[in-house]
């Protein structure tokens, strides 16, 4: 992976440089160095041999870090595991990867039913950033996101994706150099970090992470005006928290602000875009599936913005990327007919970890400029218009996204159903007053306490799923085919 | 068609920006025995370095050769050629 290669050579070349900003505290990529190099003597050794994958309890500190760096020197792959996730929800992530081994540095660490790697506890070693030899094909990562059935399903991502990714990236990026600021705002569990984190390594550059206990959108506003960030990939949820505050921000230093995991509003970018006045605006869309994103468009000041029904147009692929949209048989359609946008190219995963069944729904084969290509149905329903910008319409099924993260209603009302068997009920997601997306659960019952059932879903669920509204509707409307009607009873809600 | 020379005296301003060095003198046997500066960490400096200015790709197996300036200028060489 050129990427180690240019990481390692970092190292080097800005040893005195700060690598990280980390609560507060700076960290010198010769101090990574040596963690990172602690870490891989560690897993170096026979005994993890045959383990390709290894969990990692997704910290926030320079250890977690350097444990990515050292796996994949190793020529292994990290399985973040998210330390404020229930214990089951983990539990099942670490029985479907079979993990056997887990780096963390909590002091003391999880226990979990795994070999513990206390990653603060190692000691020194020589300094090897050295990379092992190891095929493109071979895992980077494995992500478990939102699955419809109850289950997270994992995504694995190879080397020569996150290479692809990197190649990519910095022909649609600024320049980055070693005195740029990045923001690293996202949760290991989460894709968007994997460029947060690479962007400014790759570079030289300084990464500025969030501690775990922080408002993030105000923090990292903090982080941006005291430290003068100049590159920030966020979800646009960050801005409508922000909003309020448009007018006292001011940060000239921001080169580029990047948004992605949501719909990009036009207008609060315009807004957002007096705030930065020296900044590249870019709205970039993909799935965890083709690794962090794959297609991008470039806002333009003093200009007209490709736009639908208000959210900002996601523009065209990258490189080494395909772009199609199909109608339900799989049929490539032309240029301003809408479908379901499907995805192709050198970033996208072989297959869903284990599960034919998942990998025969949402991959399929046809033929695209005179070859056969693999696409990955995205489930989001599009248009292109006649230059090639893609404008989202909505969605085919019942997935949402919450903070940026994927979440599939049916996961939720799954929980909710195995708590109250026989209940009809519907997750739906409504817009709170920021303008921001939360999840409200309708029971087709009269009103109930739901302090227990909240209390099950927390034991089962990550935050961000967990309902914020319980609404009593009896009964469900119904529409013309006799199926619960979700619109209408949204409507009621908001 | 560049020559074994051409190419160790490219080597040479690399090396003293890898090492922050004013002035060196190196040949063929020189090797990290002989440069302090020289370790894990500024080989791999060195590796992105020479990728750089020649426009060529290593891996990790071809890099382990490089055991001295004579074996770098060799595998460069067989990269151009």
């Amino acid at each position: 992976m050129d990427v180690l290669f240019e990481i390692s050579a970092n190292a080097s070349q800005y040893s005195d440089r700060n690598a990280f900003l980390i609560n507060q505290q700076a960290y010198t990529y010769a101090a990574f160095a040596q963690v990172i190099s602690n870490i891989r003597t560690e897993i170096a050794k026979p005994v993890y041999e045959q383990q390709q994958h290894i969990g990692l309890v997704a910290n926030d500190d320079l250890e977690t870090y350097a444990s990515i760096i050292a796996l994949w020197l190793e020529g292994k792959a990290y399985v973040p595991l998210s330390p404020e996730a229930p214990e089951d929800r983990n539990l099942n992530i670490i029985r479907q990867a079979s993990l056997q081994t887990i780096l963390d540095s909590s002091e003391p660490t999880f226990q979990f039913p795994c070999a513990m790697i206390a990653s603060r506890q190692l000691e020194q070693g020589n300094i090897d950033l050295l990379p092992k030899e190891v095929a493109a094909e071979a895992d980077a990562y494995i992500l478990f996101t939102s699955g419809t059935t109850g289950q997270p399903k994992g995504v694995p991502i190879s080397r020569g994706n996150v290479s692809s990714f990197m190649d990519a990236f910095w022909k649609i990026a600024l320049e980055i150099t070693e005195h740029d600021k990045v923001l690293q705002m996202f949760d290991l569990t989460f894709d968007l970090s994997v460029m947060s984190y690479l962007a400014p390594l790759c570079k030289g550059a300084c990464c500025f992470t969030i501690p775990k206990d922080k408002i993030k959108y105000s923090y990292i506003f903090e982080l941006m005006e005291d430290h003068q960030l100049t590159v920030a990939l966020m979800v646009p949820s960050v801005l409508h928290h922000l909003r309020p505050y448009f007018d006292e921000i001011n940060l000239p230093e921001m080169r580029y602000s990047l948004f992605c995991g949501e719909a990009l509003p036009l207008d609060i970018t315009e807004e957002w875009s007096r705030c930065l006045p020296n900044a590249t605006i870019q709205n970039v869309y993909g799935p965890t599936e083709d690794t962090i994103f794959c297609t991008y468009y470039t806002f333009e000041r003093n200009n007209s913005n490709k736009h639908l029904n208000g959210v900002l147009s996601i523009g065209k692929a990258m490189v080494n990327n395909i772009t199609v949209i199909i109608d339900e048989h799989n049929n490539i359609l032309d240029n301003g007919q809408e479908g379901q946008l499907c995805l192709g190219g050198a970033q996208l995963t072989a297959g869903y970890w284990r599960n034919d069944e998942k990998n025969r729904e949402s991959f399929f084969d046809a033929q695209y400029q005179g070859k056969t290509e693999r696409f990955y149905k995205t489930g989001d329903l599009c248009r292109s218009d006649s230059e090639g910008d893609i404008l989202y319409v909505g969605r085919v099924d019942f997935q949402v996204k919450i903070q940026g993260f994927r979440v599939e209603l049916t996961e939720i009302e799954f929980h909710a159903k195995q708590f109250f068997q026989k209940t009809n009920l519907v997750a739906l997601a409504v817009t709170d007053n920021s303008g921001n997306s939360e999840i409200a659960l309708a029971f087709e019952t009269s009103e109930f306490d739901t302090h227990e059932l909240l209390a099950y879903l927390k034991s089962k669920l990550p935050a961000y799923m967990l309902p914020k509204k319980f609404v009593f509707v009896q009964p469900f409307p119904l529409n013309v085919n006799g199926k619960t009607d979700r619109n209408k009873i949204s409507k009621l809600i908001s | 068609m560049i020559t074994k020379e051409q190419i160790i005296l490219d080597l040479q301003e690399i090396f003293c920006e890898v090492f922050e060095l004013d002035t060196i003198a190196i040949d063929s046997n020189t090797s990290a025995l002989d440069i302090d500066e020289w370790d894990s960490l500024t080989h791999i400096h060195l590796v992105v370095s020479v990728e750089k200015k020649y426009n060529i790709r290593f891996n990790s197996a071809e890099i382990q050769t490089w055991e001295n300036v004579g074996k770098m200028v060799d595998s460069i060489l067989l990269k151009l050629s």
